[in-house]
C-alpha cells in the first residue's frame, strides 16, 4: 500500500534523541530516510536506544571530512527533500554545508538544524547538552518533589520536546514548499523544546500567573498516587473514565469526600481522612484495584517501568508492540507506531540498519557503478 | 511575510490541554484556526487559566450550542469551508453532537479529520477518557522520576508531557495527511492519543529476543544527577549542573576542584569504573563543589572547557520571558489580552528563516470573533442577533463572567 510521504527523501545526519527519533515519524510514514554517518557509524550507535530511533531507515557511510564524501554528499542533495542535522554549532560550515551556501546550491531543500542554543544568541556556541540547557532554563527548579530544592529529570525534556518539534517543522516547511516552490532553512532547539513543554505552566500577566502549583505538599497529580500492596503503585486520576457507576471511596471500601469539598475540611481532617484513604489502597492488589476502579468507569493505570508497557493490553491490541529483528541483536520488542492514519497507514519498515549497509545501492541509484564505489571504498570516503 | 501555513484553516471543537494545543501550533505556523466553544466555555477557563492561556492564542473563537439545530448547522457550515478539524472528544462523543468524521466529510468530501484520544479509537480501554498522568504513569515516567527502584515514591512530572506529546504527535499526523491529499485529492480520518505519544517518551525501551530490558540510565535517589559527572551539586550558595561526560574532562575536573590526586585512582579511572563507584565518586565531589560559589566554580570549570551551568529558579518563568536576546529571537510572545492585560510566554516553538511563525492575536474570550465569522458566512444583523437571543451562539458582553 502507498503511504503518505513515499515522495519525500530525508539526509538524517543526526544523532542523539530529537533528530533520530522525530525523523522516525516521517519514516513510518513512508518517507526514504537515509542515514549519513561517518564510515564506522556515528556516535550516537552505541546509547541503547539507537536501537530504536534509528530503524526504519537506510544508512549509507560517507566521511564528510574529503572531499570525495562531500561531492557525493552534494549528489544526495539533488535528489532529496530534506537535510536534518544536530551537530554542534560550526560543523557543518567546516564540512562545507552549511545551511546557507547549501541551500544557494540546491534552494528546494529543507534544511532542518536541532542545535542545543538558538542561532544568533549570546550562548549559541556554549556546550549544548541536555541537562544545561535544563540548568539554564530555571527546570530543576520546575519539577515536583518529596522534598524542596532542584531536581534532576531522568525524562531528557529538552530533546523530547524538540523531538516532537522536529516532524512539524520539517512537513510545515514542505507544506510551505508546495506554495512557495522553494525551500528553506529551519531551526528547533533543544531550548525551543523544553520552552514547549513549560506552555502549561510559564504564562506571566499583569495579573499573575494562575498556573499549577509547584506541588510540596502535592497537588492533585501527584496527590492521586498511591502505594498498593506487594509495593505496587497506582496513578488513581479517578476524575475522569468514562460513565462512572462508583465513586472512589466505594470501590476501596471507605468514606468517599468529593474532591470540590476538600478546600472546607481544615488540613487535620482532610489529613486524617487521606491517611485512611491510603491505607484502603495500600490493602489493594494493584491489578485488581484497577479492574475495579475501570469496572466502575473510573480512570486509573498502573505506574511501571518502561519495559513493562509492553505487556498493556491497550498498547498490545493497538499495534503499539512490535517484533523488530535487529541484525546484530536478533529478535527484540518495539514500540510501535504512534500515529494512526486510517487511508495511509504507518509502518515499521525494517530495523536499524548496519553503518554503511545500503551504500553500495544508493550510490549505485546515483549512478557509480561498482570500480568507482570499490576506489571510493578503499580511499576511506565511504 | 506570511507563516508556512499560510491559506490553510483548521476548525478546533477541543476543550483542555491535548484538544486545543495542536490548533494552536497550526495557528502560529500561520494557519487561520477557529476555535468553536461552547457558550457556557471550554471548561479549562475555570480551571487552570494558566493551562488555558497556553494553548489558545492565535485563534478565531465563535461560542456556539451544539445542541441546538441552528448552532449545528453553522459548525457544518464552516466545516465546509475548512481544510481540518481537530478534537479531542471522547470515542462517539463528536457523532452524537452531529460533528463526527461522516459527517464533516459529507460537507467537506477531503476534510482531514483528526480526533486526538486517551487511549485512542480501538482497543480494551478505547471508551475511556482520561488526563497526562494516565500517560505518564503507563509509559514509565514516573516510575523513573521517583525513582521507584531505589524506595521513592513515584513522581507526576509537572508540565503535562502527556498531553504536549498527543497535541504534537496530531499536528505531525495532520500534516502528513495534508501531503497525501495535496498529492492526491484524497482526505482522510486519523488519531493521535495521549497514552501512545506519552510512549514516544520510552521509544528507546526495548525487549532483546530473551525479553530482558534494554539498559538505561538510572537517577540517584536523591534525584540529582545519572552519574557522578552528569549531576547536580550544592555548593557554597546554590547549585551547580555538572556535564562532564567526554574523556578529557575528568582531569580537567580534578585539576579544578583540586582533586588532583584522584585522576589516576583506578577506582575513577574510566566511565565504567566511575559507574561502578558512583557513590563514592558522588560523595567526594559533594564534599569539593561546597569549598566555593556556584559562580566561581562556573567560572573556572569553563576556562578549563569543563561543561557546566549554574542552575537557576527563573521565577515562574519570569526571568526567561523577560530576557531580550529570547525576545528578540522571537522565543517569546507578548501581547495584550483583554482582560488579563500584558501577557508573555513562550514564542516560536520553530524558526523559520523565510516564513516566520506568527503569533497572530491573543487568547480569546469566549465568542470573541462569533459576530465576525457569522457575517463571513453571511447571516445578517438581525440574524445574529436573533440566534444570540435564542442561546444559539453568544459573544462577550457587559456581563462576562470568565477570568480569561
Amino acid at each position: 500500500m502507498s503511504q503518505a510521504l513515499d515522495d519525500i527523501r530525508i539526509l538524517d545526519l543526526t544523532s542523539g534523541i530529537a533528530g533520530p527519533l522525530g525523523v522516525l515519524m516521517l519514516a513510518e510514514h513512508g518517507a526514504d530516510v537515509i542515514k549519513v554517518e561517518p564510515p564506522g557509524g556515528h556516535r550516537g550507535r552505541s546509547q541503547p536506544g539507537s536501537v530504536v530511533h534509528d530503524r526504519s531507515r537506510r544508512s549509507v557511510t560517507l566521511d564528510l571530512r574529503t572531499p570525495e564524501g562531500v561531492g557525493l554528499f552534494e549528489e544526495l542533495c539533488t535528489t532529496a527533500d530534506v537535510v536534518v542535522e544536530a551537530f554542534a554549532p560550526g560543523t557543518m560550515t567546516g564540512f562545507g554545508l552549511g545551511h546557507e551556501e547549501l541551500l544557494q546550491r540546491h534552494p528546494h531543500l529543507v534544511y532542518c538544524s536541532i542545535p542545543a542554543w538558538p542561532e544568533g544568541s549570546r550562548f549559541a556556541r556554549d556546550v549544548g547538552y541536555e541537562a544545561l540547557v535544563l540548568a539554564r532554563s530555571g527546570q530543576n527548579w520546575e519539577q515536583t518533589s518529596f522534598r524542596n530544592g532542584p531536581v534532576f529529570l531522568h525524562s531528557p525534556a529538552a530533546s523530547h520536546g524538540a523531538m516532537l518539534l522536529v516532524p512539524v517543522a520539517i512537513m510545515a516547511a514542505i507544506t510551505a514548499r508546495r506554495r512557495t516552490g522553494k525551500g528553506q532553512h529551519v531551526e528547533v532547539s533543544l531550548l525551543q523544546g523544553v520552552m514547549s513543554l513549560t506552555t502549561q505552566v510559564w504564562n506571566w500577566t499583569d495579573q499573575g500567573s494562575f498556573l499549577m502549583e509547584r506541588t510540596h505538599p502535592p497537588g492533585v497529580h501527584q496527590g492521586s498516587i498511591f502505594e498498593c500492596a506487594n509495593g505496587e503503585w497506582v496513578h488513581a486520576s479517578t476524575m475522569s473514565g468514562v460513565t462512572q457507576t462508583k465513586t472512589e471511596g466505594e470501590v476501596l471500601g471507605f468514606e468517599h469526600r468529593d474532591q470540590r469539598t476538600w478546600l472546607e475540611m481544615s488540613p487535620d481532617d482532610w489529613e486524617a481522612w487521606n491517611e485512611q484513604r491510603k491505607a484502603a489502597y495500600l490493602r489493594w492488589d494493584r491489578d485488581e484495584l484497577i479492574e475495579a476502579f475501570h469496572a466502575a468507569g473510573l480512570g486509573s493505570e498502573a505506574i511501571v517501568a518502561p519495559h513493562e508497557r509492553f505487556e498493556h493490553p491497550q498498547l498490545i491490541e493497538t499495534g503499539g508492540v512490535a517484533e523488530v529483528v535487529d541484525p546484530d541483536l536478533g529478535p527484540t520488542t518495539q514500540f510501535g507506531v504512534p500515529l494512526f492514519l486510517e487511508a495511509t497507514p504507518g509502518r515499521i519498515k525494517g530495523p536499524r540498519p548496519r553503518a554503511g549497509a545500503d551504500t553500495a545501492d544508493v550510490l549505485g541509484e546515483l549512478g557509480h557503478d561498482a570500480d568507482e564505489i570499490a576506489e571510493l571504498r578503499q580511499m576511506g570516503a565511504i | 511575510m506570511p507563516g508556512p501555513l499560510e491559506g490553510l484553516r483548521v476548525i478546533d471543537f477541543g476543550q483542555y490541554v491535548a484538544g486545543p494545543f495542536g490548533p494552536m501550533l497550526l495557528a502560529d505556523l500561520g494557519a487561520e484556526v477557529i476555535k468553536i466553544e461552547p457558550i457556557t466555555g471550554d471548561n479549562m477557563r475555570a480551571l487552570v487559566v494558566g493551562s488555558f492561556m497556553g494553548c489558545q492564542r492565535g485563534k478565531l473563537d465563535i461560542a456556539l450550542n451544539l445542541k441546538e439545530p441552528d448552532g449545528l448547522r453553522i459548525a457544518l457550515e464552516l466545516v465546509a469551508t475548512a481544510d481540518m478539524v481537530h478534537h479531542n472528544m471522547t470515542l462517539g462523543t463528536a457523532d452524537r453532537l452531529g460533528i463526527g468524521y461522516e459527517a464533516c466529510r459529507a460537507v467537506k468530501p477531503d476534510i482531514l479529520y483528526c480526533n486526538n484520544y486517551m487511549y485512542g479509537a480501538e482497543g480494551p480501554l478505547a471508551r475511556f477518557g482520561g488526563i497526562d498522568p494516565h500517560g505518564q504513569s503507563s509509559a514509565g515516567l514516573e516510575w523513573e522520576q521517583g525513582p521507584v527502584a531505589e524506595g521513592n515514591p513515584p513522581i507526576w512530572i509537572r508540565y503535562g508531557h502527556g498531553d504536549v506529546a498527543a497535541a504534537m504527535s496530531s499536528v505531525t499526523a495532520l500534516l502528513i495527511a495534508l501531503h497525501h491529499r495535496d498529492r492526491t485529492g484524497e482526505g482522510q480520518q486519523l488519531w493521535a492519543s495521549i497514552f501512545h505519544s506519552t510512549m514516544l517518551y520510552t521509544a528507546d525501551s526495548w525487549l532483546d529476543a530473551d525479553g530482558a530490558p534494554s539498559p538505561r540510565p538510572t537517577l540517584d535517589k536523591e534525584q540529582l544527577g545519572l552519574g557522578a559527572l552528569y549531576r547536580l551539586y550544592e555548593t557554597q550558595d546554590g547549585w551547580l549542573q555538572l556535564a562532564a561526560v567526554r574523556d578529557r574532562d575528568w582531569p580537567e575536573l580534578c585539576r579544578v576542584l583540586r582533586i588532583d590526586h584522584l585522576v589516576d585512582d583506578p577506582r575513577f579511572a574510566t566511565d565504567a569504573a566511575r559507574a561502578d563507584h558512583r557513590a563514592e565518586l558522588t560523595a567526594l565531589l559533594e564534599q569539593a563543589f561546597m569549598a566555593d560559589l556556584a559562580v566561581n566554580w562556573r567560572r573556572r570549570l569553563r576556562a578549563a572547557d569543563v561543561p557546566c551551568e549554574v542552575s537557576v529558579d527563573m521565577i515562574d518563568g519570569e526571568h526567561v520571558l523577560f530576557d531580550d536576546e529570547l525576545v528578540r529571537l522571537g522565543l517569546v510572545a507578548e501581547y495584550v489580552h483583554p482582560i488579563l492585560g500584558r501577557t508573555r510566554q513562550f514564542g516560536n516553538l520553530i524558526t523559520f528563516d523565510d516564513t516566520p511563525g506568527v503569533q497572530q492575536r491573543p487568547t480569546p474570550r469566549v465568542g470573541e470573533d462569533t459576530r465576525e465569522l457569522l457575517e463571513r458566512l453571511g447571516y445578517d444583523a438581525a440574524g445574529i442577533q436573533d440566534l444570540h437571543d435564542r442561546h444559539v451562539v453568544t459573544w462577550p458582553g457587559d456581563d462576562y463572567a470568565f477570568q480569561v
